[in-house]
């Protein structure tokens, strides 16, 4: 018998009772905890119309794209591939933006996207980036292309914890027979429909990216109510069900089946029609950084020694003057400059766009009306030595879903390694969509809190997950990134908002491409429309 | 009716080793429970709550022996509790190896009856106490006293001296010896006052003797009811961060479980090993540098060190613990010959994966011998992307050998295997052979060109391997046929999922 191994189950058992509570606050006390607000700190002095500084030079360049996240990083990319070279990448406060990523020593993990669903025939943007980087590796054109299986998600994917027993798949499993299964059937079976739905003009119904689906006046109906309002009408009542399609929902969107659109709900699962010829459908593609590789990838080619220039900073007011764009930009070290380009590609979220272009009516973009909602979240990531003793039934999987949970679960980043044994070190990201309160509320209360206190919200899931000690004596850091403008919202109407619209028409000095503009914040959709603002760059 | 001191230190006495027995019996419970079933806060509870329980109802009997009987019946229940609490870890062992269904219903019956009896000792002994008129508050603090006092020395005993030392088998049998002694000593003292004491005397010396008897025979009694429990008296058993080791010796059969499926049979694993090595050894006379992955138990080795063409063998297996316990025990150094210590030899302790992915060493031939693919780590060394990792460390002209589980037994399983090899690009060519111990065995040698042909001859000897048996090796009979299956991709690992249903499937 091994002896310490039944002290240590003792002394577990012991902490998991409620007499303990304070077991878990000893226990993380000496934890060092670290908190990023990303983009804040430029993003309120924007907001609060900070005086501006002078510029200490100036630089000429052809193409000055604003923001490194997905989508100007796609941008940067296509312009590097055909070619081009006269161009800045302007990184802006948080390089990467939402598909950044960080790293305990040799362990990278993701402070944000961390999946990219296999890409169908209409991402052929993504397949071209896929292939580009060796990921996709034949029939880059072909319904099932094969692809890296470094990359392709390993089993076990996921796993769901109900009550106090983790259960594989993430749909609760329910006795045949019961309304539950029957909903539950009845409704994959309407998804699988509506997959192979087409509308009037040919297009599919629900395609990624949202630009190439169908415009159907009946399909468009569904963004007229909310998604619950749908699974109501449907008669989907299933709790069951019903929990999972919440968490869907939150999980892309940031907010509930009843505060999204019903066609959004609908595409999360209509849209993902991607096939592998080496994988299930429905797989996903991930990487121990969630898709940060995908950028640094963008990143090499585009701002790399073929590419174009990569500056630090982010711009503080761009205006038209004569046949130019002057962007007058902050260098993060208190000092300025301004970069004069013929053409400007804004991507960076629109709620910042609005501050820095001066004029965005003129556009046909009226703020108080087009600006999105914006979700707020919390990406926590939890640097553990061994890994933590589990409770009963399915083994740790990649993504791990508590049932009822506040949170949205917790990914594994060494899940990709291959590796007979656990790895002695392994980083769980956890990720929390704040849609109990209004947003504005949520960001105003995220604001007063301390790390200690983030670290207690962010600790939602695991800890139903873990008893403390069992958790705590593994846990070695932590690393807490706040995004209160995490994404947009798409409620019900989302489709046809016109500012949006008419700035993914913009076509002139100025061009706009950033994942707000499809409001469904999706790898795909942002780098869509920094591979279209490209194109017409290169046109 | 007898008064005085020496009865009273008599019966002190017996409160002090009725006690410890009392408690020596909850432990071995407990202990057993944990150790068979796993979850010792859980068993110990369970057992302790039942024990005391059983006790409380005991002590409540006790007031239904009539006054005149007390004495008779405290000897008789002392030999019950010696009988039953002496065999008692015998008992649990056996229905543990032999059929592990009931073992719970039989641990709590017994943990009951025990109780019971238990609880019933020391009422009995103040009431007889009481019979001698010793004063109530004297009598309740001596006996208390005492019975307290033989719980510690036992908890104290137990974990230091008797666990380790006696083992639980004999520790039990020789409390109930203790138990018999107390009956018959208190036979003895008292038999002025019994009215029968032949037949006590009698009864007692039986059960003493029966007792006696199985403490001699237990070394016998361990190892039949440890081969109920792994096959074979254990030689080695440690639990080392990745897996349970288990070597077995019965006679002249040693045997290795790794968490407790076989390994080898030192009495038929030549032919495993054999087959494992040969053919494609035999197939490469020109090779000099051979890569083990897993195999850490020296057997691939000796084989490949019999070719003097072979100047290096580097084996990866992830676990110190294994290769340690190979390079250093003499039973096993004299099965593998002490390959593992060979100058020819380097052993890294790595997980193979990461090896692979850091090293940049080309190998003649590479000799995968890793556990089934009966979980999803394992699994991922059955990959498409491990056998292309493979390939890159593996020469132009070598080949690579994978042993892949039964091919009839686990016939999905194994051609998901050959699948697998085929997708990553290796021309492949399966073979199988009967390894008494294991069943019908699979082996898949491939190879980047598509040049193997079974060998005709051996230039070395073998106790095996001729030139008719390896051309059957590379035939599959009309059972052994192949299935069409997936090749074992890391997205749903569908060789785990085959291996899983093929083996419930059969009868293991
Ligand atoms: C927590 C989280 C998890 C997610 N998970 C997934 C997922 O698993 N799969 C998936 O497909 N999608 C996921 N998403 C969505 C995905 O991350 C986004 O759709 C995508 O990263 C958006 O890219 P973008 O370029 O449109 O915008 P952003 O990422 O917002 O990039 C904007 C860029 O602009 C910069 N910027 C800001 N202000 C200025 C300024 N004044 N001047 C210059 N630059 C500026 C920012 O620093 C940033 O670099 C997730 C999002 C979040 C928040």
């Amino acid at each position: 018998m091994n002896t310490d191994w039944s002290r240590r189950r003792f002394l577990r058992t012991l902490c998991a009772l409620p007499l303990l509570p304070g077991c878990e606050r000893l226990a993380r006390r000496d934890l060092p905890v670290s908190v990023l607000w990303a983009g804040m700190e430029a993003g309120h002095a924007l907001r609060d119309g900070a005086p501006l500084p002078l510029p200490r030079e100036t630089l000429e360049t052809g193409v000055l794209i604003l923001g490194s996240g997905v989508a100007g990083s796609a941008c940067a990319w296509k312009l590097a591939r055909e070619g081009r070279r006269d161009f800045i990448l302007l990184a802006g406060p948080e390089a990467g933006g939402n598909a950044a990523a960080g790293e305990f020593g040799e362990l990278r993990f993701p402070r944000g996207a961390h999946y990219l669903p296999l890409p169908s025939l209409e991402s052929a943007h993504v397949r071209e980036l896929l292939a580009d980087m060796g990921v996709l590796q034949a029939g880059v054109g072909d319904l099932r292309p094969w692809y890296d299986e470094a990359c392709v998600v390993h089993a076990p994917a996921e796993r769901l914890l109900i009550d106090r027993r983790w259960q594989e798949d993430l749909l609760p499993h329910a006795p045949a027979g019961s309304d539950e299964a029957r909903d539950q059937a009845r409704f994959l079976q309407s998804m699988e429909q509506f997959k192979q739905a087409q509308g009037s003009d040919g297009r599919r119904a629900f395609a990624v990216p949202l630009a190439l689906s169908s415009t159907d006046a009946d399909l468009r109906g569904l963004d007229q109510l909310s998604f619950a309002a749908w699974l109501d009408r449907e008669n989907f009542r299933a709790p069951g069900l019903r929990w999972y399609l919440d968490y869907a929902c939150r999980d892309d969107y940031g907010a509930p089946a009843a505060g999204v659109s019903a066609w959004a709900g609908i595409a999360y699962f209509a849209g993902r029609a991607g096939q592998a010829a080496d994988a299930q459908p429905g797989a996903v593609l991930t990487w121990p950084d969630g898709l940060n590789p995908l950028l640094r990838h963008m990143h090499e080619v585009g701002v790399g020694a073929a590419g174009g220039r990569w500056l630090a900073g982010h711009a503080l007011r761009a205006v038209e003057r004569g046949n130019r764009m002057e962007v007058l930009c902050a260098d993060g070290q208190g000092g300025a400059f301004l970069v004069r380009a013929r053409r400007v590609v804004c991507a960076m979220p629109l709620m910042v766009a609005t501050r820095v272009l001066p004029d965005m009516a003129a556009l046909g973009f009226d703020p108080a009306r087009d600006l999105p909602q914006y979700a707020p979240w919390l990406v926590a990531n939890f640097l553990l030595e061994g890994f933590p003793a589990e409770m009963p039934g399915a083994e740790l999987a990649w993504d791990n879903v508590i049932y009822g949970g506040q949170g949205l679960g917790y990914v594994v980043s060494t899940h990709q390694q291959l590796r007979v044994a656990r790895p002695p070190q392994t980083v769980f990201t956890a990720y929390v969509a704040l849609s109990d309160q209004a947003p504005a509320a949520v960001r105003r209360r995220l604001l007063s809190l301390d790390a200690q206190q983030l670290l207690d919200e962010v600790l939602c899931d695991l800890r139903l997950a873990y008893t403390p000690i069992a958790l705590w004596r593994h846990v070695r850091a932590v690393e807490i990134t706040v995004r209160g403008h995490a994404m947009p919202i798409p409620l019900p109407g989302f489709l046809s908002n016109p500012g949006r619209l008419a700035l993914r028409g913009a076509d002139d000095r100025l061009l706009f491409a950033h994942g707000d503009l499809s409001c469904l914040s999706v790898f795909e959709e942002a780098a869509w429309w920094g591979y279209r603002a490209a194109l017409k760059l290169l046109a | 009716m007898s008064t005085g001191p020496s009865y009273d230190r008599v019966l002190v006495v017996s409160v002090f080793v009725v006690a410890s027995c009392g408690l020596a019996y909850e432990l071995i419970a407990g202990a057993l429970a944990s150790y068979l079933l796993g979850d010792s806060v859980l068993q110990f509870s369970t057992v302790i709550g039942c024990y005391l329980f059983a006790m409380g109802l005991g002590s409540h009997l006790s007031r239904y022996v009539p006054e005149h009987l007390v004495l008779s019946r405290f000897i008789e229940i002392e030999l019950l509790v010696g009988l039953l609490g002496g065999a008692s870890a015998a008992l649990l062992f056996a229905v543990f190896g032999w059929a592990s269904q009931p073992f719970r219903g039989v641990l709590y019956a017994l943990v009951l009856a025990l109780g019971v009896l238990v609880g019933m000792e020391i009422p009995l002994v103040m009431r007889i106490m009481n019979q001698r008129r010793a004063e109530f508050r004297e009598l309740v603090a001596r006996v208390l006293t005492f019975d307290y006092l033989g719980a510690l020395a036992v908890a104290l005993l137990f974990p230091l001296v008797f666990a380790p030392r006696l083992g639980m088998l004999r520790t039990a049998l020789l409390f109930g010896m203790l138990n018999a002694g107390v009956a018959l000593w208190t036979t003895w003292h008292f038999r002025a006052e019994l009215a029968t004491t032949a037949d006590k005397v009698l009864r007692g010396t039986m059960v003493l003797g029966l007792l006696a008897g199985a403490f001699a025979l237990s070394d016998r009694f361990t190892a039949w009811t440890e081969k109920g429990i792994f096959g074979d008296e254990t030689l080695h058993a440690e639990t080392t961060p990745y897996q349970r080791l288990v070597v077995t010796r019965w006679h002249d059969d040693l045997r290795l479980y790794i968490n407790g499926n076989l390994q080898f049979s030192s009495r038929d694993e030549h032919r495993y090993h054999e087959a494992l090595i040969h053919p494609a050894l035999q197939a490469l006379p020109w090779a000099r540098t051979v890569l083990v992955l897993g195999g850490g138990d020296g057997l691939a080795l000796r084989e490949i060190l019999r070719y003097s063409n072979i100047e290096h063998a580097t084996l990866v297996d992830i676990d110190p613990a294994m290769t340690g316990l190979f390079a250093r025990s003499a039973e096993l150094v004299a099965l593998n010959g002490g390959s593992l210590s060979n100058p020819r030899v380097t052993v890294v302790n790595a997980d193979a994966g990461r090896w692979l992915e850091n090293s940049q060493q080309v190998f003649d031939a590479i000799i995968v011998d890793l556990p089934d693919p009966s979980n999803y780590g394992l699994g991922k060394l059955y990959s498409v992307p491990a056998y292309r990792l493979m390939a890159r460390h593996l020469a132009e002209k070598g080949y690579l050998v994978v042993q892949s589980t039964s091919p009839y037994y686990a016939p999905h399983a194994y051609w998901s295997v050959v699948q697998t090899l085929r997708e990553a690009d290796f021309h492949t060519w399966p073979y199988h052979a009967y390894v008494p111990s294991f069943g019908e065995w699979g082996f898949v040698l491939a190879g980047r060109r598509a040049d193997f042909e079974p060998p005709k001859s051996y230039r070395l000897s073998m106790k095996f391997l001729d030139a008719a048996s390896t051309a059957l090796m590379f035939q599959f009979p009309p059972d052994m046929q192949a299935v069409p299956v997936q090749a074992n991709r890391l997205n749903d690992q569908s060789l785990v999922r085959y291996f899983d249903q093929d083996w419930q499937r059969s009868i293991r």
